[in-house]
């Protein structure tokens, strides 16, 4: 059992490395930066736009729907890059297989759209 | 090539929940009971390759005989996934027998309904081949998820939204300490397949090992929510009260035999190695689940809470055998497996049927409290006969299906073996069969002799749903039949034996 707890001191060295490297790149870079605070430089940052609203904004509750049906299809991405990749090496029986895959996923597209959830006014 | 005609009853499931959903887009508002039929079409084609598959052996055209494995031990078609299986589809069919009518009345959606439900026996149905963890966990989640959905089904009533939200968060924390324990089992193993995992706690000595103890009582305790025994149970009479009746019929039958299935096939194949670990926890919670739910439905006024709290019990006298097998070898193993399936089978029958006449008589009297139910037997004789029967089987009285169930599970406690446990068990389970009692003929009492309270309505005449009237009609031939020739089930329970016997 020994050997098992004596791999954790790597552990422990890497996070006390870890947390050294942090605290001495940011106290160097706080004691050799010049202070000129301003409006703009204490904003959000957004990806580079102006930020829109606060932080405490609400979002409308019908875009979980959009979320929930995003989620569905990023999932189905990440089923089809490995297959993909592997669709020579499987052959026409994978083919088929994701065909019925996505078919099936459709039929809840179709089912969503019937159903007008895409519609934003209602 | 691969074995299609093994999953046929999965393929055709699974095509008919596709229908099901573009069936409901075409129909109209007025003809939605028709995606209620599709349903009910889908489930009885579905019971065809079961049967197909249970006769293989006489078939001409069919090659494999004998279980069948697939994807490398994860999936096993034996006799006992086909009995339970069969069960399933059943479940489902009575149960939408029972929707058809009632969420017809009621102004919500209904093609999703009928969907839900589905999706829900066909997570069922999955798990009963599910041979390794994560099968069966996508199965209990498939049983699980719609069923949330169903619980709360009639949205503008705040005790639907209650029912669904006390069993989302049970659920969800049953599955967190079920899949933690799943994640420790595998850790210590390297195994998900059963057979893996026993082998491997044979091999490695996992039975001393505090960290594989803990990975068993979490996979229990995951389980145990999921057949609400005490002290995990605190959902299920809110939850069935709250959703609408069908659903709390579903849920107190479907789900929970789907929960029985898991742990039976896990504790007999996966833990079999470690009887004693799971053995003693099980004899606790058959213990409190008989006591608790036993004196607390005494008190119960609401009809559907007392039949939350009846099957909470039953949950207990199911595990009753199941608590003894741990102290038994080969031959008493196999009995006190026999004695939980058939008990599953005839609780089936029994509690979906009590819940239909519950329906019927809720929708006459137009109250599920019991005081006013009052002298129902002089203005809806039928009705009051139908519910006495159904209790009184629940109770366990002969010639009613019941005490077939009660016979084997009292023979496998104390039949084969005789160990100070067992008999001090099957006294409990014998004073809690006479509580029981007590409130099942309360309700009878009610009934019969009770005046019709002042404001009821007892003139106009009583209307049963035909969809009901069938559900009532199979449930009291099943019932009254199976109490007279109890080898009819008892064969189904026989059959699943097998899975008991590699041990």
């Amino acid at each position: 059992m020994t050997g098992y707890f004596e791999d954790y001191i790597t552990v422990a060295v890497f996070a006390a490395f870890g947390a050294l490297l942090v605290a001495v790149s940011v106290g160097a870079s706080a004691l050799l930066r010049p202070k000129n605070p301003s409006a703009t430089k204490s904003q959000t940052y957004e990806c580079g736009i102006d930020p829109v609203g606060g932080g405490w904004s609400q979002t409308h509750v019908r875009y979980y729907i959009f979320a929930l049906l995003f989620l569905i299809f990023d999932v189905e991405a990440v089923f089809i890059f490995p297959w993909a990749i592997q669709l020579e090496a499987l052959g026409m029986f994978a083919l088929v297989e994701m065909i019925v895959f996505i078919v099936i996923l459709l039929a809840g597209l179709v089912y969503a759209v019937r159903k007008g959830v895409l519609e934003w006014e209602s | 090539m691969f074995d299609y005609h093994a999953i046929a009853p999965e393929l055709i499931l699974g095509v008919t929940l596709i229908a099901v959903v573009f069936i409901d887009l075409i129909l109209s508002d007025r003809y939605k009971y028709l995606v209620g039929v599709t349903a009910l079409v889908g489930l009885t084609a579905a019971a065809f390759p079961l049967l197909t598959l249970a006769v293989c052996g006489d078939l001409s055209t069919c090659a494999d005989t004998g279980s069948r494995v697939l994807f490398g031990g994860s999936y096993v078609i034996d006799d006992f996934a086909l009995v339970l299986k069969g069960l399933f589809i059943v479940v489902g069919v009575i149960t939408l027998l029972l929707s058809v009518g009632y969420i017809e009345s009621d102004d919500y959606y209904q093609g999703e309904f009928y969907f839900l439900v589905l999706a829900s026996i066909t997570g069922a149905v999955v798990m009963a081949s599910s041979r390794d963890l994560i099968t069966m966990f996508i199965g209990l989640e498939l049983v699980s998820g719609p069923a949330f959905l169903l619980a709360g089904w009639r949205k503008g009533d705040t005790r639907s939204n209650e029912a669904a939200l006390k069993f989302f968060l049970i659920g969800v924390l049953s599955a967190a300490i079920l899949l933690f324990g799943m994640s420790l089992v595998y850790g210590l193993t390297g195994e998900v397949t059963f057979t893996g995992i026993a082998a491997a706690s044979a091999a490695l000595d996992l039975a001393n090992e505090p960290a594989f103890v803990l990975a068993v009582v979490f996979v229990l305790v995951g389980f145990a929510f999921k057949i609400s025994a005490v002290p995990f149970h605190f959902w299920a009479p809110d939850t069935y009260q709250g959703a609408p009746t069908p659903v709390a019929a579903y849920l107190s039958v479907g789900s929970k035999t789907a929960g029985f299935v898991g742990l039976l096939t896990l504790c007999y194949q996966a833990f079999g190695p470690v009887r004693e670990i799971w053995g003693p926890i099980l004899w606790i919670l058959a213990v409190l689940s008989m006591t608790v739910g036993n004196l607390v439905a005494l008190r119960q006024t609401n009809i559907v809470r007392l039949l939350g709290y009846s099957s909470i019990a039953h949950a207990g006298f199911i595990l009753v055998p199941f608590a003894m097998a741990a102290t038994y070898d080969s031959v008493g193993l196999e009995d006190a497996f026999f004695g939980t399936v058939t008990y599953i089978l005839i609780y089936a029958f029994m509690n979906l049927g009590a819940f239909a006449a519950v329906i019927a008589i809720s929708a006459r009297v137009g109250s599920g409290e019991i005081d006013a139910w009052g002298g129902l037997g002089r203005y809806s004789p039928n009705l009051a006969a139908l519910v006495t029967m159904f209790f009184f089987a629940l109770a366990g009285i002969p010639p009613l299906a019941g005490w077939f169930a009660k016979f084997v599970m009292f023979r496998a406690v104390i039949g084969a073996f005789s160990s100070p446990w067992a008999i001090v068990l099957a006294a409990i389970a014998a004073v809690n069969a006479v509580i029981a009692l007590v409130y099942y003929a309360r309700v009878v009492k009610t009934v019969y002799m009770d005046p019709i309270p002042e404001h009821a309505d007892a003139d106009s005449p009583t209307v049963v749903a035909p969809s009901l009237k069938l559900a009532l009609a199979i449930t009291a031939v099943a019932v009254i039949v199976v109490g007279f020739f109890p080898q009819i089930l008892a064969f189904f329970g026989d059959a699943s034996r097998a899975l008991a016997s590699g041990m």
